[in-house]
């Protein structure tokens, strides 16, 4: 019987992940369910899982299109390491890079639990290795590295491939321009509190200068920000933290600060 | 006034031993027979083993704790026991042979109104070819794990001097068990060589006999890996990826040679490995203990299992993996033939292993045999502990106390390097030990108590336990309030 696809956000479940102890009817129809629904949905292979069914067990099509029916299977050796496309019926429309096994042997069960081994390449092998996870609890997701698993998750947030072509980086060159317009805020802040113990017109006059010469500094980081925030942010399509409102903001809080300090020390620096 | 006879001072017997002399005061003897003059606590082994604890550390001398108990203590290592007498002891007895310097060669026939078999496990080094050889480390024992850590200082040195090192850990017989020990011993080299500076002159390598990594003899449980549950499987095999750990599984070690060890895998076929240092676990059996009739006849087989462990309430004829039942496990850890007999830790034998059996096509079993850890070893300990002191307070129908594998949790900290900042551990509880099929269908595991996760704040736990069960093992102020 064709059964339903169980897709993401069902959880994979260990609870379900279970080795099976009785070869009995039950088990045989699961089977036959797996297949027909390999069938229906033109699918390379599905873990008992994906059905709903809790039991370890899996079928795949083999290299010529036969059902391979994998009871209990376990993966004892593995040799080489490839990078592939995967894309998987849990996650419909998704795909990511991930990292197996090249090559893989494995022992399993028949229906009537003889053991039986197999030695699988490429293809299949990649094949098996996701199903077998399944079995276990997981899939694809806790096999990503740290990069990969970052620009899935995005995937998954979208539904989609598209538009995902990079992820939003955590640090910006633009972010270089309020470092420095700080720096300038803070020797501004030290000047004001400075020119409470000097006495001399002449020094709070060049203080005064300096005062200004900050502030023209500063409201120039602010500009050259905020247009060099808005190049950067266009390279980075799926970047919230690009957005104007925050590039405004940044600059907001800058502008505000050095207001305040510049007003502060009209009236207490400028001697004239 | 009664005689409780504990034989071996480990974990569970010392647990056993210490509660009983509580329990039954002076009016009542409690006697330890042991071969070492000292306890010790294995699970820190591992840190002695890559020079990060002293043997100091992890030992102590029994002879003071037992004398502030009231305990006798033989320092004598069992060899046979005699549950109905002889024709000319009317009590049953058992025979031990002193091994302390001053005592050696003498023996001595110790009656017993009850006698707990707490001998724990012999290290079957002799089960495969070369094993016992010397060409690979132990770390069972302290004496073992300091030779490990002198070894694995010569192997760092050489890769200082620019000399490559193969590092081959895990399971040496297709029928051990302890994955755990080796687990954290393979990744506490990982994290000494790493220290020393010289990761990328070393290869290290697992192998076992566990169906899939993270198995440990359980089947298997689950852990917590960043939100998501999944199996043991998974998680330990992004641990051995993220640690640059190549690993084999399946594997029943056939032989070991200087440097090199053949194996036969699952699907039948051999192979072999090379190693510039290797720890190997042995298989456990039984440590060999004799049985004999009134009549002087040899009844071992009917007191212990072929492997040498001692038969208790378990079902023995449970038959094939389907047929396999939580309520196969023993509760009581009586012996079925001899009523004031029990056996508790390692010295009881299972009624069958916990994880899935395989075998290859040539017929040789590889799968782990069913581990019991010191948190299960100690639980039972008390528990037997309290149905003999029980028997002798209240009377001989008193009813036994209960700990079945079967309904009981444990916890595990699995050391993955040792440091105060960069230290890290996996910390795991799994309930039931043994899997209940019939009350938890699927992995026969409660799920909600079942689970596990790696860190820093592991590390300082087992790092805190192995001062508190120390504690505990010296009978320091509130020992009794420390659990098993
Ligand atoms: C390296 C290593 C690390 C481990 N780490 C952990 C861990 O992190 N957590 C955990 O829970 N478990 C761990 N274990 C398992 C734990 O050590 C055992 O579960 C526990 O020691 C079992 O207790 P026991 O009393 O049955 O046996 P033991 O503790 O081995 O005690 C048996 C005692 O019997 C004595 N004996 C032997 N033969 C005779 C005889 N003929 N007559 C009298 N006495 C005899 C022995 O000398 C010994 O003192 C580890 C084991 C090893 C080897």
């Amino acid at each position: 019987m064709v059964k339903d696809i169980v897709r993401y956000p069902t959880p994979p479940s260990v609870e379900f992940a279970t080795d099976v102890r009785q070869f009995d009817e039950a088990l045989f129809s699961l089977i036959e369910d797996l297949k027909d629904t390999i069938t229906e949905n033109n699918l390379d292979g599905l873990a008992a899982f994906q059905i709903g069914s809790y039991f370890n067990v899996v079928v795949v099509k083999d290299e010529n299109g036969e059902f391979l029916e994998l009871i209990n299977p376990r993966i004892f050796t593995t040799e080489g390491k490839v990078t592939t496309t995967e894309t998987t019926a849990y996650f419909p429309g998704l795909s990511a890079e991930v990292t197996r096994y090249d090559k893989i042997s494995l022992v399993y069960q028949d229906r009537e639990g003889k053991q039986h081994s197999l030695q699988a390449q490429g293809a299949l092998s990649i094949l098996l290795q996701r199903k077998i996870d399944y079995t276990f609890g997981a899939h694809f997701l806790s096999k990503l590295s740290k990069e990969e698993k970052a620009k899935f998750e995005k995937k998954l947030e979208f539904g989609a491939d598209v538009a995902i072509s990079e992820t939003c980086p955590t640090t910006f060159k633009r972010d270089y321009f309020p470092k420095i317009a700080n720096i300038a805020l803070i020797v501004m802040a030290l000047l004001l509190v400075g020119s409470l113990f000097v006495g001399d017109k002449a020094i709070l006059e060049s203080m005064w200068s300096a005062q200004e010469y900050l502030f023209a500094t500063v409201v120039l980081l602010n500009i050259v920000y905020f247009f060099y925030a808005h190049y950067e942010a266009k390279r980075y399509t799926s970047c919230i933290s690009c957005q104007t409102g925050n590039i405004i903001g940044t600059m907001l809080v800058s502008i505000i600060k050095l207001i305040l300090i510049m007003v502060i020390s009209y009236f207490l620096i400028n001697p004239n | 006034m009664a005689r409780l006879v504990v034989l071996g001072g480990g974990v569970s017997g010392h647990t056993a031993a210490t509660f009983a002399a509580k329990w039954l005061g002076s009016q009542h003897e409690v006697v330890v027979v042991t071969p070492n003059s000292k306890w010790n606590w294995i699970p820190s082994n591992i840190w002695v083993g890559v020079g990060q604890m002293t043997k100091e550390e992890v030992t102590f001398d029994l002879a003071p704790v037992y004398a502030k108990a009231g305990i006798t203590y033989k320092q004598a290592k069992a060899v046979s026991i005699n549950p109905e007498g002889s024709e000319s002891k009317e009590k049953p007895f058992v025979t031990v042979e002193f091994t302390s310097e001053e005592q050696a060669g003498q023996s001595e026939e110790i009656e017993y109104d009850y006698i707990i078999n707490a001998t724990g496990p012999k290290l079957n080094f002799g089960a495969t070819p070369g094993l016992d050889a010397g060409h690979t480390v132990s770390v069972c024992t302290a004496d073992h794990a300091v030779h490990a850590s002198e070894e694995l200082a010569k192997s760092i040195e050489k890769m200082k001097n620019g000399e490559r090192q193969k590092f081959l850990i895990g399971t040496g017989h297709g029928m051990c068990t302890c994955q755990g020990a080796a687990f954290e011993y393979i990744f506490n080299i990982e994290h000494e060589i790493n220290k020393a500076g010289v990761r990328d002159m070393a290869d290290i390598k697992w192998i076992s006999n566990e169906s899939f990594l993270g198995d440990f003899g359980m089947g298997g449980l689950h852990m917590k890996v960043g939100g998501y549950a999944v199996s043991s499987k998974i998680f330990t095999e992004s641990l051995f990826t993220e640690r640059g750990v190549d690993w084999l599984i399946g594997a029943h070690v056939s032989k070991v040679e200087e440097g090199r060890i053949e194996y036969e895998l699952l699907d039948g076929s051999t192979g072999e490995e090379e190693f510039d240092f290797s720890m190997l676990i042995p298989p456990f059996a039984g440590v060999g203990l004799k049985a004999y009739n009134k009549a002087g006849e040899d009844i071992t087989d009917t007191v212990f299992a072929p492997n040498g462990f001692m038969k208790v309430d378990a079902n023995y004829a449970a038959g094939s993996y389907e047929n396999w039942k939580a309520s196969d496990w023993p509760k009581t850890y009586q012996n079925p033939t001899y009523d004031n007999m029990f056996a508790c830790g390692i010295a009881f034998a299972p009624p069958h292993p916990i994880s899935k059996p395989m075998s290859s096509p040539n017929g040789t079993p590889i799968n782990p045999t069913p581990p019991r850890t010191g948190m299960p070893s100690g639980i039972i300990g008390k528990a037997v502990a309290h149905s003999i002191c029980d028997r002798i307070l209240k009377g001989e129908n008193a009813p036994l106390h209960e700990s079945s594998m079967a309904d009981m949790g444990a916890a595990c900290v699995a050391s993955a390097g040792k440091g105060f900042f960069d230290g890290t551990a996996a910390a795991m509880t799994v309930y039931p030990v043994v899997p209940d099929f019939e009350k938890y269908p699927g992995t026969g595991r409660d799920t909600d108590y079942t689970f596990g996760e790696i860190g820093l704040a592991g590390h300082w736990i087992k790092h805190i336990l192995h001062y508190l069960f120390i504690w505990k093992a010296k009978l320091k102020a509130g020992w009794t309030m420390i659990p098993e």
